[in-house]
């Protein structure tokens, strides 16, 4: 392991971003990185609101069009190398909101799951998944971040 | 906003948003300040619009709960049982009284969480970090709880039309474990009440701040536990006939301060305690769903419904064949926002954030589409739009 992938292992910066969803994912991000159950930070990931110094974008929410670009310009702001984890169903397929609709066939509001939107690579489904799955996917994301040259 | 005279002169504007990473929900504060005290303040939401309402037209009633449900995350619970509540009393389905304990012990549950969450978030906004993440500690015993009655940690999905899930019904086992887990609860959380209490910091900035007389409460219509924070005794529970068995008192203080408003929501959590021990150890027996119900035309029918944040209103129609005609939602936050613009005045800057979070907001769910004509900002529901404009953007 080089030099750069030892520092980035011994502080991966995790962002948050809310794409409007429920909020309920959204909490049980904070859960699972903040709160003192699940703790994360004890094995120095942190919390961060700085997309400029953030290496894992955490990215929870259906994305109606009014987020579709401040998504991206958060997404343009985190220096390479990074990893995008959406969680949810809603990030991943837009749940309810895209899929369960009445007459109106599509629904226009939504600009698609964030897929559609920026590349995803690491999918943590559930409504809402448990706080477990979702360390599971953030570590999932770090390889990606610790090949990079 | 609230009128403000033209002859202030307004030295600074500080604004938020309406997306930024550091706020979590994306809405914007625009704060007009003079001398570091706070003369206006302007809340504008509106960048979280799903389009719920137009989502559920023409949907079969049994499967509106399943989109109704998310409409919020914190109060999942509130909002399945109030859309069901709306068809049992428009085609006058009898739900069975172990159906209704057990809505109302889920129900109670996750008020708790909900006010639990409340804590966390006022307290880091204080900068008090031990406190938030104490109250979110104990918060995991009831988001246990709700995953072994219900399945899963915040959409439990308990109700459905004419009764509960079968996975939901309590066994004995269960019952145990609730009575257990709620005793060590209720001792932690005392403790956790005190400290509180007597930390003479918290107290300080607390105390004082963000005053709301009862008649502005009532004016600005702030429900739940802001407006009873402020002496305003109201409380959609006690029409309820769900509520109609147990016995607990509503929380009414005074003062209509921050730290009212904190309180009343500690003292609540101790009511609710009360009412869970209560569903658990007179929970009668019997059938737990009523299927025997069709659906058919039904007039519109709206029903009020006392959630964690304040009152909620689901109202809506079924046209012949058992579809979902003109549904409205109307959740407790828009009716709280002009109140949480009011107590912000007149206040130190620094605490402004701290007063918009004893509101105890949730921003997602209350977006609501607005239509600027003729430089007239109004609210409309969706279908006074349609009605107007037509469907296309």
């Amino acid at each position: 392991m080089g030099l750069k992938a030892t520092a980035r292992k011994n502080a991966i910066h995790a962002m948050l971003i809310y794409a409007v969803g429920c909020n309920g994912c959204d909490i049980e991000v904070l859960n699972a990185l903040l709160s003192p159950r699940y703790d994360l930070e004890q094995y120095r990931v942190l919390l961060t609101w700085n997309p400029r110094e953030a290496d894992v974008l955490i990215v929870t929410g259906c994305v109606p069009w009014q987020m579709a670009e401040p998504l991206k310009k958060l997404y343009e702001m985190v220096p390479e190398p990074k990893a995008v984890v959406a969680v949810g169903s809603c990030a991943i397929n837009g749940n309810v909101f895209k899929n369960m609709v009445g007459e109106i066939g599509i629904n226009e509001e939504i600009a698609g799951p964030v897929e559609n939107i920026i590349p995803v690579d690491v999918k943590v489904p559930g409504c809402a998944p448990r706080p477990e799955d979702i360390i599971a996917g953030a570590v999932k994301g770090v390889p990606k971040l610790m090949e990079a040259p | 906003m609230t009128e403000r005279s033209k002859d202030v002169v307004v030295e600074k504007e500080l604004s938020f948003g309406p997306v930024h990473p550091a706020l979590i929900e994306p809405f914007r504060i625009r704060l007009f300040v003079n001398d570091e005290i706070v003369e206006d303040c302007e809340l504008t939401i509106n960048m979280a619009h799903r389009g719920v309402e137009r989502l559920l037209e023409g949907l079969p009633v049994e499967r509106a709960l399943l989109i109704t449900e998310r409409v919020c995350g914190i109060c999942s619970n509130v909002h399945a049982w109030n859309s069901v509540r709306v068809v049992e009393s428009g085609l006058n389905i009898k739900v069975p009284d172990r159906a209704n304990y057990i809505r109302v012990l889920i129900n109670e549950v996750q008020r708790i969480t909900s006010h639990l969450i409340f804590f966390g978030h006022a307290f880091e906004v204080l900068g008090h970090e031990t406190f938030s993440m104490r109250s979110f500690l104990l918060r995991e015993v009831f988001m246990d709880l709700m995953a072994y009655i219900g399945g899963n940690r915040v959409m439990p999905s308990v109700p459905v039309i004419g009764g509960i899930r079968p996975r939901a019904d309590l066994t004995e086992s269960l019952k145990r474990v609730i009575l257990e887990r709620v005793d060590d609860f209720e001792k932690k959380y005392l403790e956790f009440v005190e400290r509180v209490v007597a930390d003479p910091l918290v107290m300080s900035r607390l105390t004082g701040v963000g005053l709301m007389s009862k008649d502005e409460a009532i004016k600005y219509h702030a429900t739940g536990p802001t407006g009873r924070a402020s002496g305003w005794d109201y409380d959609v529970r006690r029409m309820m006939y769900e509520y109609k068995p147990f016995d607990f008192n509503v929380v009414v203080l005074p003062e209509g301060d921050n730290k009212a408003r904190v309180v009343a929501r500690a003292l609540e959590v101790i009511e609710s305690l009360k009412i869970i021990r209560q569903v658990v150890k007179n929970l009668p027996e019997g059938p737990i769903v009523n299927r025997d119900w069709v659906p058919g035309k039904m007039d519109f029918t709206t029903m009020y419904f006392e959630t964690f944040r304040g009152e909620l209103m689901h109202s809506y129609s079924l046209d012949s064949q058992g579809l979902i005609r003109g549904y409205k939602i109307r959740t407790p936050t828009p009716t709280n926002l002009a109140a949480m613009e009011k107590v912000c005045i007149g206040d130190h800057v620094t605490d402004a954030v701290l007063t918009i979070a004893s509101c105890d907001p949730c921003m997602t769910c209350c977006n609501r589409v607005e239509v600027i004509d003729s430089g007239k900002t109004r609210i409309m529901s969706e279908i006074e739009i349609v009605r107007k404009y037509g469907w296309r953007r």
